[in-house]
């Protein structure tokens, strides 16, 4: 039955319009193309990528994030919808179109009349009709939620008139095919025309309205026309506005941005060359940075999440990476750092990696900021409280500027064992400078060191011995501070036979785990939560689940987001807990990452505050965590508000737990 | 215009002391030296006067110690200093004579401006800057916490226990600078690399014709005790009786 169905490719339209048709599709695509090329050229002033492209992984990342697309999670959740509807429309019309041109082609090759196609026919037609129905109806649908939107006014985003424009084109295009549609089911007076189920509507309501085989032609003609103008200029004005995202986006996607948590090294031999560190001229980001300035849509879901955007710092993640796009496509752009790029943005960031993990063209705001920063710090652009932390990491290995000497104070009557104590341990503690200086971690440090001699780990620390990890320094810019303090280390750890690590402190984790390799430095790091939570399993320990109180846990940025660590401490924890909305890979940030640690901040201006309201509305009387970091600032936060809600870490409370029930 | 920038190295103030064992100095073994804070601040102003009045000025760290004081003398490089000079000298010198090497250093270079940290933060003296300017002959403004060019000199904002005093020098002039005056930039190990190309001379008190006269003699050093005996106390009432307690306050 479905035999001789079909349509006419180009019915209705003569030589003269075939012809001024191939002319102008020749000049949009001409338009396009240089359009590309513009933009390619500027991306190449950037330098080589440090890694040449891995096509399986590329082919992954285009199947998973572009065509599944999987990069839109975590907020907004009904204008990912909306996207999707669009991009899933879009690209099967897109392949429909290119699918009806294959058909053309290669009937004229062929040498075969329009009206006998080569299978654009019979069930295959019907099959192809229905299904561009539908993807029609989803570009539509999506495209117009979209206007919707921006009706709505959102003052998230941006409001010119070529953002207007691009979305209201697509539903122009998808709404006239529909009614093209419908027009040729009348003039061709088309078998079967219930295929085409929305178009055959349209020539339901065409006919209601006086359309016949006397003057549909003439309308159709016209209409066919409009659409495909506004087709050709859609194609022609891609690349030259928030459409380039469809190119570079999904360019960005497929070169696999980083890992979050992961810094590009600078080695001394490219500082000597060039006498240069980071980013000071646009042309020191990578070619692949630059191409993912163009993937930026400038959608904001990224300052949605900055804690340093929510504390009123002058950070917005979008608003950097729009103006280093800014930047790169102005004539004559004056200069990058301080004209373009403040100071105070670069140092307001947490490194949280909020904007990074959801950015869903793969846009790294957080590396443009640290790259900026190296070439601050180079400049000796970083006065004060911090400049003097870094100072004191340069000259005592911590940043506190005290004697290593005192590193095993926070042991005192412990007797924790000492690499040299206990040469043949099985794990080493590493118990970073918070807990070795800081009256408050030390406690920590002391509830973990006696949960592990309670389970009876081998284990040891390295006391006068251990150095900063120099975190906070490569965050902060330092990359060479860094280089340095992790050298040591990695010397130290090499001496002692170190091969399996844990630690409380999820930022030295991060460096461990990130950072430490790309100096030869490969061992197994764990979070301390993830080591005890092993004990707990093998029945040496008990979990922090029978508590009293009602407890809330905060996630840490480089453990939940940047490790993804979220189960292990929440099974240490009572399963009743309280959850903050924010939890998990999505939690809020303390204020501390990045270097923020060492800003001496007012209590009002401190990045985070939010984060306490939200502890605190949870109602639960205990803030659990599991980072030194988060500890001071929850704790400092909370002690403000005069809230009476304790905060502990995981181990402390674990500790608690296991003299409660001897 | 040439400023000098006279920099002492001092111990590292967050690492503990210990004496010697005739106990006539502080250990220094195992003690690490930085650049003496005040004398950073010092440092720090010369070059905000070279990037904002004078982008012609020569800034010359100087520095009276043992040959170790290189290392602080490139901080002061590392900043941005533009050479260093090192007078050598291993023996412990008070501030008179340390004062009549640094005003040889002056006759040579000729400097308009000496900027020098108010004290060390070593033995606390604040002499320095006064005795070189008095052996000059030169203006002096000391613990300055602003520093102004006019047309004839500088309008300096003094910190005084009465309050701020700005007062008006001729030049040539030595500043000391206070704590407030501004905060130093950060010099990290790029930059401290960097200074090792940049020029540092050696002398010493010999060659510029000075021969060391102490006028004061060390006896002997002993440390401080402080035992700390903290007591939380919960009201105000309970704090004046535990002061009036223990005599902090009387009546």
């Amino acid at each position: 039955m479905t035999e001789g169905l079909s349509r006419e490719i180009f019915g209705n339209l003569d030589g003269g319009s075939r012809a001024v048709f191939y002319l102008l599709a020749f000049v949009s695509c001409a338009v396009f193309l240089w359009g590309i090329w513009r933009r390619v050229r500027l991306w190449r002033r950037g330098r080589p990528d440090n890694e040449s492209i891995n096509w399986r992984r590329a082919c992954h990342n285009i199947r998973t994030r572009v065509l599944a697309q999987r990069s839109l999670r975590g907020s907004r959740p009904r204008a990912s919808c909306a996207h999707r509807m669009l991009f899933w429309g879009f690209l099967a019309l897109l392949i429909g179109t290119i699918l009806v041109g294959i058909e053309h082609y290669g009937a004229a090759m062929a040498g075969k009349e329009a009206v006998s196609p080569l299978f654009h026919k019979g069930l295959y037609f019907v099959i192809y009709e229905i299904t561009m129905e539908i993807f029609g109806l989803l570009l539509v649908g999506g495209a117009a939620w979209f206007v919707g939107r921006r009706f709505r006014a959102d003052s998230s985003m941006e409001h010119r008139a070529a953002d207007w424009l691009v979305i209201f084109s697509l539903v122009v295009l998808g709404v006239t095919g529909y009614l093209i549609e419908g027009l040729r089911i009348i003039r061709e007076n088309t078998p079967l025309p219930g295929i085409s189920f929305v178009g055959y509507g349209c020539s339901k309501v065409f006919a209601f309205g006086g359309v016949d085989q006397s003057n549909v032609s003439s309308i159709h003609f016209g209409l066919w026309w409009f659409h495909s103008i506004v087709a050709f200029g859609f194609i022609a004005a891609l690349p030259f506005c928030r459409l380039a995202h469809a190119v570079a986006g999904v360019l960005s996607l497929a070169a696999s941005p980083r890992p979050l948590g992961h810094m590009e090294p600078v080695t001394m031999a490219e500082v000597e060359e060039t006498g240069e560190v980071g980013v000071g001229r646009l042309e020191q980001f990578e070619r692949r940075d630059l191409l993912r300035l163009d993937a930026c849509v400038s959608c904001g879901r990224c300052e949605d999440l900055c804690p340093a955007h929510e504390a009123g710092k002058p950070l917005s993640p979008r608003d950097l990476v729009q103006d280093l796009r800014g930047y790169m496509e102005a004539v004559s752009p004056g200069a990058l750092h301080g004209e373009t790029i403040g100071a105070e943005t670069l140092w307001a960031c947490t490194t949280c990696n909020s904007c990074a993990d959801i950015c869903p063209l793969g846009v790294r705001p957080v590396d443009y900021i640290t790259d900026l920063r190296r070439h601050l710090i180079s400049e000796g652009e970083l006065r004060g409280a911090p400049a003097m932390s870094l100072q004191k990491m340069q000259r005592a290995g911590n940043p506190w500027g005290l004697p290593a000497q005192d590193r095993l104070a926070w042991a005192d009557g412990l007797k924790v064992p000492t690499v040299q104590d206990n040469p043949g341990f099985d794990v080493l503690y590493w118990v970073g400078c918070s807990a070795a200086y800081d009256r408050r971690v030390m406690k920590v440090a002391r509830a973990v060191a006696q949960l592990l001699q309670r389970a009876q780990v081998s284990f040891a620390v390295l006391g006068p011995e251990e150095r900063c990890s120099g975190e906070s320094a490569r965050r902060m810019g330092d990359e060479f501070l860094f280089q340095e303090l992790a050298t040591a280390n990695i010397h130290t750890f090499g001496k002692y036979g170190v091969k399996k690590i844990i630690t409380h402190c999820p930022h030295c984790l991060n460096s461990l785990r990130q950072d430490y390799p790309q100096f030869d430095g490969h061992y197994e790091v764990m979070h301390h939560t993830q080591f005890l939570g092993e004990l707990v399993a093998a029945g040496k320990l008990k979990a922090a689940a029978g508590m009293n109180g009602t407890v809330t846990y905060h996630d840490p940025c480089y453990l939940a987001r940047v490790n993804d660590i979220a189960e292990a401490p929440r099974q240490l924890l009572p399963a009743s807990m309280n959850e903050m909305p924010r939890h998990g890979c999505h939690a809020g940030c303390c204020g501390a990452g990045g270097g923020r640690m060492w800003f001496d901040d007012p209590v009002q201006e401190r990045i985070g505050t939010n984060r306490i309201t939200e502890a605190l509305d949870t109602g639960a009387k205990t803030v659990a965590v599991s980072c030194p970091f988060c500890l001071t600032m929850m704790s400092d936060g909370l002690a403000a508000k005069d809230a009476g809600v304790q905060v502990c870490d995981i181990a402390e409370l674990m500790a608690e737990e296991q003299s409660n029930q001897p | 215009m040439k400023i000098l920038v006279p920099c002492k190295r001092v111990p590292d103030p967050d690492q503990k002391l210990r004496l010697n064992a005739e106990a006539t100095d502080v250990d220094s073994t195992a003690l690490t030296y930085i650049l003496n804070p005040f004398d950073a601040i010092a440092v720090e102003e010369a070059l905000c006067i070279r990037e904002t009045t004078h982008p012609d000025a020569e800034i010359i760290a100087v520095s009276v110690a043992p040959a170790e004081g290189e290392d602080d003398l490139r901080t002061a490089l590392a900043m941005g200093a533009d050479r260093a000079l090192l007078v050598e000298h291993d023996a412990q010198l008070d501030s008179w004579n340390v004062a009549r090497l640094l005003a040889a250093v002056v006759e040579r270079e000729q400097p308009a401006l000496v900027i020098m940290g108010k004290q060390a933060v070593d033995d606390d003296a604040n002499q320095t800057g006064q005795f070189l300017a008095v052996q000059l002959g030169w203006s002096q403004a000391t613990f300055a916490s602003q520093v102004e060019f006019t047309e004839t000199g500088l309008r300096v904002h003094r910190e005084t226990d009465l309050g701020i005093e700005i007062i008006h020098v001729s030049l040539p002039a030595v500043v000391t600078a206070d704590l407030r005056l501004n905060e130093p930039r950060y010099a990290s190990l790029p930059s401290i690399l960097k200074a090792k190309k940049k020029p540092t001379e050696y002398t010493t008190a010999e060659e510029l014709g000075v021969k060391p006269e102490p006028r004061v003699r060390l006896l002997s050093m002993e440390l401080v005790h402080s035992q700390r005996n903290c007591e939380m106390v919960t009201s105000a009432r309970e704090l004046i009786l535990k002061l009036r307690e223990t005599e902090v306050i009387k009546g």
